[in-house]
């Protein structure tokens, strides 16, 4: 998942219908001039894409036959995006489109699982377009719409001209209390500086290294079982390298499933290298990545979104991994 | 002592380089099929280029964007594209539209005795001959890969989850049967006796049945996924890419099951990316990921001769001429190599 030169961007588009995602991919095309957009879009998505490049999808989901049932890619991606390669003329980025009710995890786990596309692309960043006036209904009624925002790197918060301020701050707070990393763009109309969602890189690790999660301070008291939350721990004791990967790598094989993503930076005893890995599911990219700065102090930080979080008693899990 | 140009192919140019002619297009190779003594072969700009003795090789402009796949129907070329459209061209470059799906792209292409068929999305569409209008065999997922036997009755389509295998009854009525196996399936084969069937799946590995008792297993310990395996010398060795070796597992007798595949390595430790039968022989063209290619005996691996030294793009197509006069290698770097096979003082 690392980048070289000649991997073609691929942003993910998500969002429920009527969002506003058309009206951003528009401004994308219309905006960029000069530049070879490749359009990924399904038949059932809403009309009127203004690019000469645009690729029916049916958005197939794909159980891979290797024994993990949270492993599954878009057949559809692997097909379309590894045809896209074999053009003669270089593309400087393609732009996939979901319907309204998709999960993102799909999209995101083919990057990492298909060799061919991972070697000619690379996922740059999921951007979630929300409603600003519908999102808390929706998250309430549709776990699609939790796991697009869970899934973002960036969320669009669209339409705020027509919510009151107070209004905008729940809707806000619900997203951070499902997604500390996302970063949340009030506009309206989909006004946004386009390097604000193109070319983020957001899912390499060296990124996961500037971000800093936004954690509101209130605790998880009120939630569903089954909503998406966010949790998140911090030790400056070092880690036992052996400890963690045992216990983590149990935890991934049995709550695979309900862990949508994960992100970390990692303290282990004796090593001089940070180590810095970022998941979604079961799939996981982890590097050493350098020597940690001078003059700052080294500590451990782990995130986790997903669902049932409670129930995984993360906290004592994560402690046990401390050097004794 | 004399330095041994195979064990060093960046040193020399081969004597089928030096022999034929090369093509520098810079356009991707997607596909080359063999319609005679001709090559005809499909480039990611949507060109098609014929190659034939003694002519020279101009540019048709058959699809917008990429020539998606590529078969042949007689004398005739078959393509579909990426603009959604499923042609018919002849060795004198006429084109002719057989079907139109728009932004869909036409995945697949093949013919038998003058039915034309193509896939898009989940539909088979076929055109018997002399028909307008095509018979359409709807799946219920996106079409992998679609073939037809040898004798045209049976058409093997593809999908996840397995294959459907339609037959043709004596009143020419279309009945499907399921061959089920969990996972993504992309190119299908027959055997050229019609005893087995091979798809290639998303998962690192093959998969066969025996069709007259169904019995069915799976071909796996391939380091890539594997986009290229043909049948060698009628039907006795299947011989598949993805690994640094070619891999040729023994279909005559009793079949693969329980027994071991013959490996031929190459130098270079690179990944094999494509094999091609060499017509009549127990001989197999393999391309390699760094666009060299060989000419092997599979079971006699010393008799390994290099056909053409590496480009640094993978191979991408390999054909050769009916008459076995001619090759044609082609590469995603747009590479080409057209030569013929012999000496001329020794023909």
């Amino acid at each position: 998942m690392e980048e070289t030169n000649k991997q073609v961007p691929v942003t993910v588009l998500t969002g429920f219908l009527g969002a506003g995602k058309t009206t951003l991919l528009n401004r994308i095309l219309t905006e960029q001039h000069g530049k070879k957009y490749a359009v990924i879009v399904n038949e059932f998505g809403e009309q009127g894409i203004d690019n000469d490049l645009v690729v029916d999808a049916d958005e197939e989901v794909f159980e891979m036959n290797n024994g993990c049932i949270c492993c599954t890619v878009r057949g559809d991606l692997i097909r379309i995006l590894s045809g896209l390669m074999k053009r003669a003329d270089k593309l400087d980025a393609i732009i996939v489109e979901t319907t309204g009710l998709a999960d993102p995890a799909p999209v995101a786990q083919t990057f990492f699982v298909d060799q061919d596309v991972a070697d000619r692309t690379k996922l740059d960043a999921i951007v979630t377009v929300a409603d600003a006036v519908h999102l808390s209904t929706q998250l309430t009624d549709h776990h699609e719409a939790e796991e697009q925002i869970a899934f973002a790197d960036v969320v669009l918060l669209n339409k705020i001209d027509l919510v009151d301020e107070s209004g905008l701050e729940v809707v806000k707070e619900r997203i951070k209390k499902i997604n500390p990393f996302a970063k949340i763009i009030n506009t309206t109309k989909c006004g946004v500086s386009l390097n604000e969602i193109l070319n983020l890189d957001a899912f390499s690790l060296k990124r996961v290294l500037d971000v800093e999660p936004d954690f509101l301070t209130s605790d998880h008291d009120h939630e569903h079982d089954d909503d998406v939350t966010s949790l998140s721990f911090v030790s400056d004791t070092p880690l036992d390298m052996e400890k963690f990967q045992d216990w983590f790598s149990k935890l991934l094989q049995t709550k695979g499933q309900d862990i949508l993503r994960t992100k970390g930076i990692l303290d282990f005893t004796g090593e001089s290298d940070r180590y810095v890995f970022q998941g979604v599911h079961m799939l996981m990219d982890a590097s050493p990545m350098g020597k940690w700065p001078e003059g700052k102090e080294r500590s451990s930080r782990l995130v986790f979104i997903g669902r049932n979080l409670e129930s995984m008693n993360l906290k004592e899990g994560f402690e046990n991994c401390k050097s004794a | 002592m004399k330095a041994d140009t195979s064990q060093f192919p960046e040193l020399d140019k081969t004597k089928f380089e030096q022999r034929g002619t090369e093509f520098k297009l810079g356009i991707p190779v997607t596909n080359a099929v063999t319609v005679g003594n001709s090559i005809a072969v499909g480039f990611g700009d949507g060109t098609v280029r014929i190659f034939t003795s003694g002519k020279s090789s101009e540019p048709i402009k058959a699809h917008k964007g990429i020539v998606l796949c590529m078969s042949k129907d007689g004398d005739n070329i078959l393509t579909g594209g990426d603009d959604g459209r499923f042609l018919k061209i002849s060795l004198d470059g006429k084109i002719s539209e057989i079907g139109n799906f728009g932004t869909r792209w036409v995945d697949h292409v093949t013919a038998n005795n003058g039915s034309l068929v193509c896939s898009s999305g989940n539909i088979v569409y076929l055109w018997s001959l002399n028909h307008k209008q095509p018979k359409l065999f709807e799946h219920n997922s996106t079409i992998g890969g679609i073939a037809f036997d040898t004798k045209g009755r049976r058409l093997a389509v593809s999908r996840y989850g397995g294959v459907t295998l339609w037959k043709k009854d004596y009143s020419n009525k279309w009945n499907s049967s399921e061959l089920n196996w969990k996972g993504s399936h992309n190119k299908v084969i027959f055997s050229p006796d019609g005893k087995y069937l091979v798809t290639s799946m998303q998962e690192n590995q093959l998969h066969f049945w025996r069709l007259k008792d169904k019995i069915d297993s799976a071909m796996s310990g391939y380091g890539a996924k594997i986009k290229s395996f043909a049948f060698v010398d009628d039907s006795k060795y299947l011989a598949t890419s993805g690994a640094k070796e070619a891999v040729c597992w023994p279909f005559d007798g009793d079949g693969p099951v329980g027994r071991e595949p013959i490996c031929l390595p190459y130098v270079g430790n690179k990944l094999v990316t494509f094999v091609e039968p060499f017509p009549n022989e127990n001989a197999i063209l393999t391309g390699l990921s760094d666009g060299s290619v060989f000419l092997s005996e599979i079971e006699k691996a010393s008799n390994t001769i290099i056909i053409r030294s590496f480009t640094e793009f993978e191979v991408s197509a390999i054909a050769v001429t009916k008459d076995c006069s001619h090759l044609l290698i082609g590469d995603m770097g747009g590479n080409i190599l057209w030569t013929s096979i012999w000496d001329k003082e020794k023909k």
